[in-house]
């Protein structure tokens, strides 16, 4: 269970980050009061734009970022007051965390399993699970510096479910992955679903979300803009589908902003 | 297994698991320390030998005999072809011996006064006058520096002791004292001289260099590939992480500077045995031995500049963006402790306060240079250690605050 309160990220900007942005602000409000629920047997899709603040926002229930005002809380443990049980709950991957290349991935999973405090025999149980799943096993022994980036990916979603997390949280997973990797993995989400874990995807792939998600919220200019079911959401933005949906709500948030 | 174990292991696994990385970080630095020494010290000795074997040209002007006997009897004319000239045969042609000697293809020309044997003879007392005696040569040749200090060194003193004798009748009536030097000396500190002058410059430059080579890709590098913060999503303390990572690179800093150390110690015997001859740098390197307790304390005071080092280089490579941004931050560090280290390569025999000993990198140097000549006092031994440790104390928990800060670690 993840619960977000009024999550607002403010980031502080230097002189050379305002002029980066062209601004004479030197604050800018990546996440402003945004409040969401993400629930136990659950995917939960986080879409929006570029920019919109879902990173921020899923950095901030990692425990990589502090929020600014509003409380953040995972299985019930506090992000900032009890991190270490946060960061103990989740399975969190986004394009910017990577595997050290220098390492195989099965010295990665072993290497993160045993920062999990898990015992050998936890890990080889885990491991033959996951690199079975996700075929692994052919390239287990080589570099991550050596693989292509499907199978990066893969031992990427492998290691970060190393610890067998209630809560899995996966920025754009899909991302860069041929059909066949990309479909290995939403069905992978699904059967954590099945188990019962929290899921959050962020993507940019409508159909993806479209077919993938449970409910669906919506961040715009970082704030939550829509939160809903499918139905729910189509149903209330006269949209036929999810695409049309998202065009709607940008067109008006984006502008109004 | 602690958090802090889990990450020494893997950090020193990527170092030790890389054989390429343990080449280049440490057998290559060695090869080449001992490949360019042993070159140094071959290259010398050819140059040695190639001088030794070079007969030297040599015009003497208006030679007497005395100057003649006098050649013979240094054994100069063995190593030179000699050609004694008139006045008039090199007045003529004057400008064209100069001109061999600019040019190298000559290498002296020694030019007595034409009335030389009469105004020796005519000597009264200091207000007669003295035979002049010039000698031309050019100091930008090896062959002809060379025959000037042959020169200097045999034929002139054979022939002015010569001289001395015929006007005074005795040389013994020239020796109105017995000189006696009496050398009151500490026998370690002697031997030691020129090692104690070295090592701390060495010591604290080799283990700067060592812990720059790892510590910025293990901070800075880890950040810009984005593997730190994969590292920061686990539930171990960021304190923990921190000194994973510090305790390693000062592990493998240390092994870098031993290997340099070594090599050094290896390097200097190697460039004799190449050079065919004992240098004076080679020389130095053998006179050093330390007692059980002065090697604990050199190893104590290595080990704070690692530390301190160690501290240094992570703390500016974590605030850097990159690789790149660190090596512009490290870089003015480098030539501070290059300083350090120099500054106590001239200092005189005065007493150092014990204050100094506070001041880190300088501080050290002071003190390894006292081991060395076997005069470090157990206060300044102290104070140096104090004064490193508690600066890289500080500085590593400015280090794991920088893991918890997500300005510092994700630019937020």
């Amino acid at each position: 269970m993840i619960q977000i309160n009024g999550l607002t990220k403010i980031y502080k900007l230097n002189a050379k980050k305002m002029q980066e942005l062209k601004t004479k602000e030197n604050k800018k409000i990546a996440v402003n009061n945004v409040s969401l629920e993400a629930r136990p047997g659950e995917i939960f899709g986080l879409l929006g734009p570029n920019g919109a603040g879902k990173t921020t926002t899923l950095r901030c229930v990692a425990t990589l970022l502090k929020p600014t005002k509003g409380s953040v809380s995972v299985c019930g443990f506090d992000t900032i007051k009890e991190g270490a049980k946060v960061r103990d709950s989740i399975a969190f991957l986004t394009n910017e965390i990577k595997l050290d290349p220098n390492f195989s991935a099965d010295y990665m999973f072993k290497f993160f399993g045993h920062l999990h405090g898990m015992s050998d025999e936890q890990i080889v149980a885990r491991q033959e699970e996951l690199f079975g799943v996700f075929g692994i096993n052919d390239f287990k022994n080589k570099k991550i510096e050596e693989l292509s980036t499907g199978m990066k990916q893969k031992a990427a979603i492998a290691v970060s479910l190393v610890h067998d997390p209630k809560v899995v949280i996966f920025d754009e997973p899909t991302s860069g992955l041929d059909i066949v990797t990309a479909r290995s993995v939403t069905d992978y989400l699904k059967h954590l679903r099945d188990c019962g874990k929290t899921v959050i995807v962020s993507t940019h792939i409508m159909s993806e979300a479209e077919k993938l998600s449970d409910r669906i919220g919506v961040i715009i200019a970082g704030q939550k803009v829509e939160e809903g079911t499918l139905p729910e959401i189509l149903e209330r933005n006269q949209a036929e589908d999810l695409e049309d949906a998202f065009f709607k709500l940008y067109s008006k948030y984006h502008v109004e902003k | 297994m602690s958090g802090m174990s889990i990450i020494l292991k893997k950090e020193l696994k990527r170092v030790f698991g890389d054989k390429k990385l343990v080449f280049s970080m440490f057998i290559l630095p060695a090869i080449i320390m001992i490949a360019l020494y042993g070159i140094m010290g071959f290259m010398v000795g050819k140059m040695n030998s190639d001088i030794e074997e070079h007969i030297n040209k040599v015009y003497v002007v208006n030679s007497d005999d005395r100057m003649k006997n006098a050649i013979t009897q240094s054994g100069f004319d063995k190593t030179s072809d000699i050609t004694y000239l008139s006045e008039a045969d090199y007045r003529a042609n004057e400008q064209e011996y100069r001109d061999e000697i600019l040019n190298g293809n000559a290498e002296m020309i020694i030019y007595m006064d034409q009335d030389f044997d009469q105004k020796f003879k005519a000597y009264v007392d200091s207000s007669s006058p003295v035979p002049a005696l010039k000698l031309s040569y050019n100091t930008t040749e090896n062959y002809s520096q060379n025959t000037y200090g042959m020169f200097m060194n045999g034929v002139l003193e054979v022939y002015r002791t010569g001289l001395l004798e015929e006007r005074v009748g005795s040389l013994d009536l020239l020796n109105v004292f017995d000189l006696q030097n009496d050398v009151i000396e500490k026998e370690e500190k002697a031997q030691s001289r020129f090692i104690s002058m070295m090592l701390p410059y060495m010591i604290v430059i080799m283990l700067f260099a060592g812990a720059m080579g790892v510590g910025v890709d293990a901070m800075a590098g880890e950040k810009e590939r984005g593997t730190l913060a994969s590292m920061l999503l686990s539930p171990v303390k960021r304190t923990s992480i921190a000194a994973g990572k510090i305790v390693a690179m000062m592990i493998l800093s240390g092994i870098s500077a031993i290997v340099y150390v070594v090599s050094m110690m290896v390097a200097m015997p190697v460039m004799s045995l190449m050079g065919g001859e004992e240098t004076a740098m080679a020389e130095g390197f053998g006179g050093l031995s330390l007692n059980l307790v002065q090697g604990l304390q050199l190893a104590a005071i290595a080990l704070a500049l690692v530390f301190l080092f160690v501290a240094v280089i992570s703390f500016l490579s974590i605030r850097a963006k990159d690789t790149k941004a660190a090596s512009t931050l490290i870089s003015p560090c480098y030539i501070v402790v290059i300083v350090a280290g120099m500054l106590t390569m001239f200092m005189s025999g005065k007493e150092v306060p014990v204050y100094r000993y506070l001041i880190p990198v300088y501080g050290n140097a002071i003190a390894i240079k006292d081991i060395c000549n076997g005069e470090l006092l157990a206060t300044n031994f102290l104070a140096s250690l104090a004064g490193t440790v508690i600066i890289a104390i500080i500085l590593t928990i400015g280090i794991a605050k920088a893991f918890d800060d997500e300005k510092i670690m994700f630019n937020a």
